[in-house]
């Protein structure tokens, strides 16, 4: 395996190519995360706290998995615990089979990568189809993800064309956009007649029974909502006791893994039902693993919420990428978690591919102490797995010149002489045997030196000069400033970051709203509208006067009774609309943020445009103070929640922002003064 | 005051004259210094490998070298340092009593700048150095120590020296990864040099002489004219260039 994964680093550096994209990749995702930190108050407390969090999660796991389930449960989602892979497999396919699916529609889980669900799938004659653009390119070259947030990273937006005109038969074109819209258009027909959605869960909260998914380009939702059956896949360890840690939690997922302060979608699901969701929802817990890594010395690598940062700031990843690691995990989570869930025998090698530099201890939000767990994880490989005789001797005769000093000095003697009459260039060493010559291949090494230090007689050892010399004071400020405070007044700054997600502002009274929105509508020839129910409640003079202005109300709902074929037709007449009208529950200040219920999923989701009314009323500071409001058994009234932030958007080919991929591509909000 | 120096093996065997340099500047800074002859290595290379056995001998040596003698234990290297005051404590978790022995060492171990600047409260020692430098924040003093504020102090106290920053991106050195790994280690001493290259600097300083030896090893052989040099050097005014 070592010598597998040796050849594949070269093989990786040799690719300029890859190395260009793995350049890109590290300074920007860097930068974007450096910037999105630098808007946190004090970003070291959040990750303090997310830590003790996650760690507070691990210490008492049992007792939090089984209140989860408990409440997941008593909403009517069924949950299954699976120990290995296979059970897991099994259990999905199980139920799909059991839902008559001829395919399944995935979002991007790195859980189903771990077990082999696609494989799983496809023996059952059930066709799985990847729906995250990345994970989508990907499954059509035949190749695995090569960075766990970024699963194309590896491919110029080039190599993507060939692959779609190939695969998909539109016209050879690199331009990012049409790339996105023809995986759109493949996307879209099997989006609504899929019978099964499969998707993974970024959290689980325990208090609440709430399954939470981080999305950006609206895949997400849609597998969780269209099809009558949904499936997520968690790791047993994904969980938070609070829905305040999970406040916390959601402050440095999405700024650690691509930058943004929230991601475009955050869904939190409960049970399933309503107008506008499944019929069904399982959740098929993880173990693989996990259980026993838990109980040894790396135990804090469960702390891990699969961010990705480590990865971006490795050195080490950034010249060899994803799939050199032959693992679901590469880079340095992946080089603890591959030998912790899958074996040391297979995966120990990977522990050694780092130089323990710590960069990806210091961006890592749960504070994940990685040199050390490295060095922990390195003596396991090494009690657990034979190594090489030579490196084995070398240490062990290494160890015993160097426990006295005079052996110790023999030692010095000896590479001295050894390595006397090696070749050199200005008296360093230019080509060496063994064990040097690997160093002497790319470098030059020092000559060992004729007198050593401790040979040398040094003078003035113990005499010290009366002086204390005193220079001049530091001048340079390493620090960087404060960032400047929010703006007071939570209109002007939820105008602020909503424009700055790409999303449109507009303020106006509830009397003259229909006007404003009329115009709207007619300057993007709008005449058919996806309506949230709760609009038509509450603001009855809005639908009233859209209605009188000749604009057709389309009033989505999907019943449980409805068999696949009905189910389909309305999806796909849904779809047709131009736009949907909602009613969003609160507004979040901080990160320009609406909030929907469930009963809005479809008007926010399917139309290409999204219109949203948003009373000044329901804003509320942050995420944290939303939550804080509704307490669990708020957020519990509803089936599920949707946080939407702009509008949908996808970086995954080459890291060219494309906004608008499945979900809708304008968003407008219209607070309600 | 007198302290204990551990000079550390690479500059022991590699780089003598860097250890002499090393002894100068604590003189200069008003302090005795006293080498304890049974040193041998902290034990870092084992402890790295992943053989526990072997780095807890070694280290377990060197805590008995110092344990009869008084005073602070000054190293001229943030990795060696961080070895004593993380990685022992790592090492004699499962031995209360050796472990005692090693938080012992563990907290009168300093390195070099870190002790200069924090310990002794020294704001610069006078000096010249004509030179265009870059400094290299090496992992392990920065990251593993925290500490940067310390030799940068130090450095922009010298007349005549034009210091610029490094990233604080890994030489590669990495211990046992240099060979061990080396097609990568290499790519990233490479990243090193083509950066170096771009400043147009004559040379590096760091409060590491590992990452040093793997970066000049890189410039000479990339046929750049830079070189480098310890912290410790530059200090003392030796010449650039490791040897």
């Amino acid at each position: 395996m070592r010598k597998r994964f040796l050849a594949a680093a070269r093989k990786a550096i040799a690719n300029p190519v890859l190395q260009q994209a793995l350049d890109n990749n590290a300074t920007r995702r860097l930068a974007s995360r450096a910037a999105a930190f630098d808007s946190l108050p004090d970003p070291d407390a959040f990750k303090t706290e997310a830590r003790h969090i996650r760690q507070e999660t691990l210490a008492h796991l049992d007792q939090y998995l089984s209140a989860f389930r408990a409440n997941l449960e008593e909403q009517g989602v069924r949950v299954y615990m699976a120990r290995e892979a296979e059970e897991a497999c099994r259990i999905a396919v199980d139920i799909a089979r059991r839902s008559g699916a001829s395919h399944v529609v995935k979002s991007k889980s790195m859980v189903s990568e771990e077990i082999g669900l696609n494989l799983a799938f496809e023996r059952a004659g059930i066709q799985p189809v990847e729906t995250d653009l990345g994970e989508f390119i990907v499954q059509l070259r035949g190749e695995h993800p090569g960075h766990i947030i970024t699963p194309a990273i590896h491919l110029l937006r080039e190599q993507v064309a060939e692959t779609f005109a190939e695969a998909l038969g539109m016209p050879y074109s690199t331009d990012v956009a049409a790339m996105n819209a023809a995986a759109h258009a493949a996307l879209r027909p099997g989006f609504l007649d899929a019978t099964v959605g499969v998707s993974g869960v970024n959290f689980g909260v325990a208090e609440s029974g709430t399954l939470c998914l981080v999305t950006n380009e609206g895949n997400g939702r849609m597998v969780t909502t269209l099809p009558g059956v949904h499936i997520a896949l968690m790791g047993i360890e994904r969980l938070v006791p609070t829905l305040g840690d999970l406040a916390v939690m959601l402050q440095l997922l999405p700024r650690s893994a691509t930058g943004q302060k929230l991601t475009s979608y955050i869904s939190l699901m409960h049970g399933p039902g309503g107008a506008n969701g499944p019929n069904e929802r399982h959740l098929i817990l993880v173990d693989n693993g996990r259980s026993a890594l838990r109980r040894s010395e790396l135990q804090e690598a469960l702390l891990c919420i699969r961010c990705g940062a480590c990865l971006n700031a490795c050195p080490v990843f950034r010249e060899i990428g994803g799939h050199a690691y032959g693992s679901t995990y590469p880079g340095p989570i992946g080089s603890l978690v591959s030998p912790g869930l899958f074996g040391f025998e297979r995966y120990g090698h990977l522990t050694k591919a780092s130089t323990l530099c710590g960069a990806c201890r210091e961006v890592c939000p749960v504070e994940i102490d990685f040199p050390t767990l490295l060095l922990r994880a390195r003596h396991r490989y090494t009690r657990e797995v034979t190594q090489p005789v030579l490196s084995r001797l070398g240490m062990r005769l290494f160890a015993w010149a160097a426990t006295s000093p005079s052996r110790f000095k023999w030692l010095q003697r000896v590479a001295f002489l050894a390595t006397r009459l090696l070749p050199r260039r200005a008296g360093w060493i230019r080509a060496a045997p063994f064990p040097l010559a690997a160093w002497t291949a790319s470098r030059d090494f020092p000559p060992f030196a004729a007198r050593t230090f401790r040979r040398r007689p040094l003078q003035a050892w113990t005499s010290a000069p009366a002086s204390k010399d005193a220079g001049p004071p530091p001048t340079k400020d390493l620090k960087t400033p404060e960032p400047s405070p929010p703006p007071a007044d939570l209109l002007a700054r939820f105008a602020q970051e909503l424009r700055s997600v790409d999303g449109q502002f507009l303020e106006a009274p509830s009397e003259s709203a229909p006007e404003a929105l009329l115009a709207w509508m007619h300057e993007n020839r709008v005449h058919r509208l996806l309506m949230d129910p709760q609009v038509e409640t509450q603001f009855p003079e809005i639908s009233w006067a859209l209605q009188q202005a000749g604009i057709e109300l389309v009033r989505p709902h999907l019943d449980a009774g409805m068999d696949q074929a009905a189910r389909k037709a309305a999806l796909e007449a849904y779809d047709q609309v131009e736009a949907g009208l909602t009613l969003a529950a609160a507004g979040l200040a901080d990160t320009g943020t609406i909030v929907q219920p469930g009963h809005a999923n479809l008007a926010s989701l399917l139309p290409r445009r999204h219109f949203a009314l948003l009373p000044a009323k329901s804003l509320h500071p942050s995420l944290a103070d939303w939550l804080a409001s509704l307490q669990a058994k708020g957020l519990r009234s509803e089936p599920s929640w949707t946080l939407i932030t702009g509008p949908s958007r996808t970086a995954d080919i080459e890291m060219t922002l494309t906004i608008g991929v499945h979900g809708p591509a304008e968003l407008l909000v219209v607070v309600l003064t | 005051m007198k302290v204990q120096l551990l000079i550390t093996c690479l500059l022991d065997s590699l780089f003598p004259e860097t250890g002499e340099a090393v002894v100068r500047v604590l003189n200069r800074a008003g302090l005795g210094v006293e080498f304890p002859p049974g040193q041998t290595c902290c034990g870092q290379p084992a402890f790295n490998a992943g053989f526990w056995d072997e780095a807890r001998a070694m280290a377990w040596h060197t805590i008995q070298v110092f344990a009869g003698r008084e005073g602070p234990v000054v190293v001229p290297s943030g990795s060696c340092t961080a070895m004593i005051r993380h990685g022992y404590l790592e090492l004699f978790a499962g031995d209360p009593e050796k472990l005692n022995a090693a938080q012992a060492l563990a907290g009168r171990t300093y390195e070099l700048s870190e002790f200069l600047v924090d310990e002794i409260q020294i704001a610069g020692l006078p000096g010249r150095y004509e030179a265009h430098l870059a400094y290299h924040p090496s992992c392990h003093l920065l990251r593993g120590l925290g500490v940067e504020r310390q030799p940068l102090q130090l450095l922009q106290a010298m007349e005549g020296l034009h210091l610029e920053m490094l990233s604080p991106e890994c030489c590669g050195f990495g211990g046992v990864f240099s060979v061990d790994h080396a097609p990568i280690s290499a790519e990233m001493a490479r990243r090193k040099v083509e950066e170096i290259e771009r400043l147009s600097v004559e040379g590096v300083v760091a409060g590491d002489i590992s990452c040093l030896m793997q970066i000049e090893g890189a410039l000479r052989r990339s046929g750049s004219d830079a070189r480098c040099a310890h912290l410790a050097s530059v200090l003392a005014m030796q010449p650039l260039g490791l040897r």
